[in-house]
């Protein structure tokens, strides 16, 4: 009895064991990283911050299961430190372990109360494990954090339309979006509440708003965790850094980024790819044919390589090797709309205008969704004097009501006019000029009106 | 089997009794035994990977659970890949079930009669659709491939015709799931086929995963690729109605696709699981045309609005409320995910408050559907798991994707629990899982599983936990159209408890098409109160004094009123 009360003991207090890795089926740049950490906790694995590192280089590999058994082990071995928990409350995040990260996002606070990206993690990770009264309470404290508030509101909102609240809901929603006006979460959650209440046109307009948004969301500063994503200095690692900055629109830094992934690894395909199409927008239009020649030797993304070297081409207005280069990409790739599109914007351009219309139709049969091509075969139908076929085409295009309608909607004016249906283009070109103003589009407004007055 | 009929007022019943198996004794120790190679299974699905990480290789194949002979037992076809090019001898194989309903002591067993009849499909084959679309009484095929599509009559005597000209349903996109329904109730099967990604071989993206090794692309590589919805016009043929319904109006790299009538209007609906896209809710507005309320109705993407990997459906009254459920399987690290319905399709993500979202963090689930396994009157679930990119544990491991399967129990409390220990072997072997099919396969009364495995062994997970409760098979009929009456509601009255609601339907899960019987387990009674039937087209009928232990076949104006 005695023994086994001893073996339990030591069995509970053991620090996890590091973690064991298969190191040789690693690339090299990952192998070379992760190695030296672990060599490195094997020889001092009672060290917190030697196993802690470890974990801080499998995370920022994505070796989720590595890096919470390391992290694990550093937290067993210093119980008052704050990053070992909190990092791990990051990767059990990724996990979806959801109420194992809230109770290592609880053992971090202790160890640094005032840390408030772990006070969000768990009130977020509360809410996500279902225990929605404990994460009301930790959504409500950081209400009254500036940086927090949009999480705090975003959450209060969500809870309240879990439990039938939607009222109150909305309230928080709108807060949240007040706070952080281009977030998509937040207008979906909204226009999940508005129809519960029966409330359908604004949960259409929030929902248009969650498209248009898509996965923009607010950050709160965490240099815990910006620690781990620094120490990938890798060629991929260089490359997503430079997409990011491209989202971002620093140009500069994203082909910074790119080429600092070349220097590091050649042959990277992807890099070469992306690098086509950023000193296109810098019209830097030597380095990006030599980035296209670079993709082409080596066979990979060829389809992306094709399309990106023709718009590039076109941003040079050699429109006849554009329209070679969106052929290329075709025969790669013969679903490719995009490209189908941009071909029959040549083909118009040249005058070939049975030929667009059927181009911009080929596009819109393999993307049927794909508004601006559908627009293009209206305009097309309309140049060849086909108005009826034309508004048939435009007709689909005029939902959603956004930025990019009021044209449509004029088109379908045009169309109707021509089709000798007057009071209904005068409607519909009435309807655009409208939509125009809502949006800010002051010079098409204006135009409308002109063609408008001259209707009339 | 013994066939008796039976004249019960006011309604006719043809009942077939089958041997119930209740209160047979003590209880196995495992709720499954896998038997395919015992019961002469000999397939082993080819993905054809040889280095050039294309996509299709990691994503089929699929199974179709169907009596093509009309003998009373369920046959199976396993749907092959090969070489990409189509080139090759692996072909899809079909095999009859010998159980047969004259002698149910004989052991399963199988036959491969894939010469036979005709079904020796080669191509890149992905998954498997069921229906009597000419109404002749006999189920036929579609199969869907990374390639054209191909469509087999049933001739009735064993044998089948490709007649994918005729009918008008050859479609190059790479197609995945399928689903016949008479979505305009004119009495013929309509064909709905779910298309992935414009991935073509000389497209082929080059990916890598997070420590830099070249790994398969995910979907967000291409570009999705529109559904098709085809119409049944009564001749032979199809036509294309993708526009005129309006089922392209949303983008969505299309993986499941389930038949039921989420909005409770009795007009079926289409739901559509689609990879890293949001899933598509095609709400049926009674003109033959769609609507797509998938993101207002809550089941297209997490509550964090992003979508999820989303690749099997199960369809079911999961709570049993009287409305269609939905539980939808995602990639590792997402959850799947459970859309509890509130009759007017409105779901509310419960994932985490029904218990399914933790154990399926870890796994990466495709086949899928809720079934009672043990016929307590609970639909359970099961999830065939395999992964699309390299498990970190098995990373330099040869097909380092593998996952073992999960078994979920619905404890009847608003809470499944994993069962996959209870499950057996079968539930701890980790392979490559990815479609699933369902049915009494050897028709003892309890729901048994076929399981897919991507460049792996087919699996037949006989159940062997439904004879400790009483159960009812329900076939419908009808005549002239739509004879199986596909997406017809069964509901088995019970007294002082809820009913029990069945969609009669052969899709969901993940390529795969299941039994089109619908099972009912009834716990420790074999007593109902009467079995309801609400047609596809709308009348609903009545049976009454039908016990348990049997399937019945109800035929269409034989019932009396509600």
């Amino acid at each position: 009895m005695c023994l086994c009360a001893i073996v339990l003991s030591v069995a509970q207090t053991s620090p996890p064991p590091l973690p064991q890795l298969a190191l040789d089926t690693y690339p090299a740049a990952a192998r070379e990283a992760i190695s030296r950490a672990h060599r490195d906790a094997a020889a001092q694995s009672t060290d917190a911050d030697t196993v802690g590192a470890l974990g801080r280089v499998l995370h920022a590999w994505e070796q989720w299961d590595g890096a919470h058994q390391a992290y694990a082990r550093a937290q067993a071995l210093a119980p008052r430190a704050f990053e070992w928990p909190y990092l791990d409350a990051i990767v059990l995040q990724r996990l979806a372990r959801h109420a194992e990260a809230a109770s290592r996002l609880r053992e971090a606070l202790a160890a640094s109360p005032g840390y408030l990206p772990a006070r969000v993690k768990l009130a977020e990770s509360l809410l996500e494990a279902d225990d929605l009264d404990a994460a009301q309470r930790a959504f409500e404290a950081l209400a009254h954090e500036p940086a927090a508030e949009p999480a705090a509101a975003f959450g209060l909102g969500r809870i309240a339309a879990i439990r039938g609240r939607h009222d109150e809901a909305i309230a928080h929603l709108q807060r949240a979006v007040a706070l952080f006006p281009e977030w998509g979460a937040a207008y979906y959650a909204l226009a999940r509440s508005y129809r519960a209440l029966g409330r359908a046109d604004e949960a259409v307009r929030a929902l248009q708003r969650h498209q248009q948004y898509g996965p923009r969301w607010p950050g709160v500063e965490d240099p815990a965790l910006a620690a781990v994503s620094a120490l990938r200095e890798d060629a991929r690692a260089s490359v997503q850094r430079g997409v990011k900055l491209a989202e971002r629109g620093d140009l500069e830094g994203a082909i910074a980024a790119h080429e600092a992934a070349l220097a590091r690894e050649p042959s990277l395909a992807e890099a070469h790819a992306n690098l086509v199409a950023l000193y296109g927008r810098a019209r830097n239009f030597e380095k990006a044919e030599a980035h296209y020649r670079a993709v082409v030797a080596l066979g990979a993304n060829l389809g992306t390589a094709h399309y990106d070297y023709g718009v590039l081409l076109g941003l040079q207005e050699k429109w006849d090797l554009a329209a070679e280069a969106y052929r290329r990409a075709i025969a790669v790739n013969p679903l490719n709309a995009e490209a189908y599109n941009n071909l029959g914007q040549i083909l118009e351009r040249q005058r070939q205008l049975e030929a667009a219309a059927e181009t911009y139709r080929r596009a819109i049969d393999n993307q049927p969704t794909f508004r601006l091509a559908r627009f293009n075969l209206g305009r097309m139908l309309l140049a060849l004097g086909r108005p009826d076929t034309a508004i048939a085409e435009l007709e689909k295009i005029v939902e959603p009501r956004d930025a990019e309608a009021p044209r449509y909607l004029f088109a379908l004016a045009t169309a109707h006019v021509r089709a000798g249906h007057r009071e209904v283009g005068i409607k519909w070109a009435s309807d655009a000029r409208q939509l125009a103003l809502e949006h800010g589009q002051d010079d098409l407004a204006a135009a409308i009106a002109r063609d408008l007055a001259s209707l009339k | 089997m013994n066939r008796v009929l039976v004249r019960l007022a006011p309604a006719l019943i043809v009942v077939s009794v089958m041997p119930g198996r209740t209160g047979s004794g003590a209880a196995p120790e495992e709720l499954f035994v896998e038997r395919a190679a015992a019961a002469g299974l000999a397939f082993t699905h080819v993905n054809g990977a040889a280095g050039g990480y294309y996509l299709p290789e990691v994503m089929g194949a699929g199974v179709a659970l169907f009596d093509f002979d009309n003998d009373g037992d369920l046959d199976l076809f396993l749907v092959q890949g090969g070489a990409l090019d189509g080139s090759g001898p692996a072909t899809s194989r079909l095999f009859r079930n010998d159980l047969t309903a004259a002698d149910p002591r004989r052991p399963l067993r199988f036959t491969d009669v894939t010469a036979r009849s005709g079904l020796g499909l080669r191509a890149y084959g992905m998954g498997a659709a069921v229906g009597d679309y000419d109404n002749d009484g006999y189920l036929d095929l579609f199969v869907t491939s990374f390639g054209p599509d191909t469509l087999y009559h049933n001739n009735g005597d064993g044998t089948f015709t490709d007649v994918t000209r005729q009918a008008g349903v050859s479609d190059a996109s790479w197609s995945t799931s399928a689903a016949f329904v008479d979505y305009d109730r004119d009495g013929r099967l309509d064909l709905f086929v779910a298309n992935y990604v414009d991935f073509t071989i000389a497209a082929n993206q080059v990916c890598s995963d997070a420590v830099g090794a070249r790994d398969y692309c995910g979907p967000r590589a291409y570009h999705p690729v529109p559904d098709r919805l085809y119409h049944n016009e009564g001749n032979g043929h199809f036509a294309n109605a993708t526009e005129r319904a309006g089922v392209n109006k949303a983008d969505g790299a299309g993986l499941g696709v389930a038949i039921g009538d989420y909005d409770g209007d009795g007009w079926i609906d289409l739901y559509v699981a689609n990879d890293a896209t949001p899933n598509q809710l095609w709400i049926n507005k009674h003109d033959g045309t769609f609507a797509d309320l998938g993101l207002l109705s809550g089941s297209a993407v997490n509550a964090q609005g992003n979508p999820e990997g989303s690749m099997g459906i199960a369809s079911g009254d999961v709570d049993l409320d009287g409305d269609e459920d939905l539980f939808v399987t995602n990639i590792a690290g997402e959850t799947s995910v459970l859309y509890i319905n509130d009759g007017h399709a409105s779901f509310d993500d419960a994932r985490a408050r029904w218990g399914v979202a933790l154990p399926t963090a870890a796994f990466t689930g495709f086949g899928t559907d809720f079934f009672d396994y043990d016929n307590d009157g609970w639909p359970d679930l099961l999830v065939a798991n395999g992964a699309v990119n390299v498990v970190e544990a098995q990373r330099g491991q040869p097909s380092p994707f593998r996952m073992r399967n999960q078994l979920f129990h619905n404890t009847g409390q608003r809470r499944f629990e994993e069962a996959s220990a209870a499950g057996g072997a079968a539930f701890a072997r980790a392979e490559i899982g990815r479609g699933a099919a369902f049915g009494d396969i050897d028709n003892d009364g309890d729901v048994d599983v076929v399981v897919t495995n991507n460049n792996g062994p087919v699996r037949l997970l006989v159940n062997q936990a439904g004879s400790r409760n009483h159960w009812l098979a329900v076939r419908v009929t009808q005549a002239p159209g739509n004879r199986f009456g596909v997406g017809a509601l069964v509901g088995v009255e019970r007294a002082g408890r809820p009913t029990l609601w069945r969609r009669v339907r052969t899709d969901g899960s993940y390529l795969s098409a299941s039994d089109v019987r619908v099972h009912f387990g009834l716990g420790s009674s074999p007593l109902t109160d009467g079995v309801v039937v609400k047609w596809p087209d709308g009348p609903s009928e009545r049976w009454t004094g039908i016990a348990g232990d049997k399937l019945v076949t109800l035929e269409r104006g034989t019932g009396g009123k509600p």
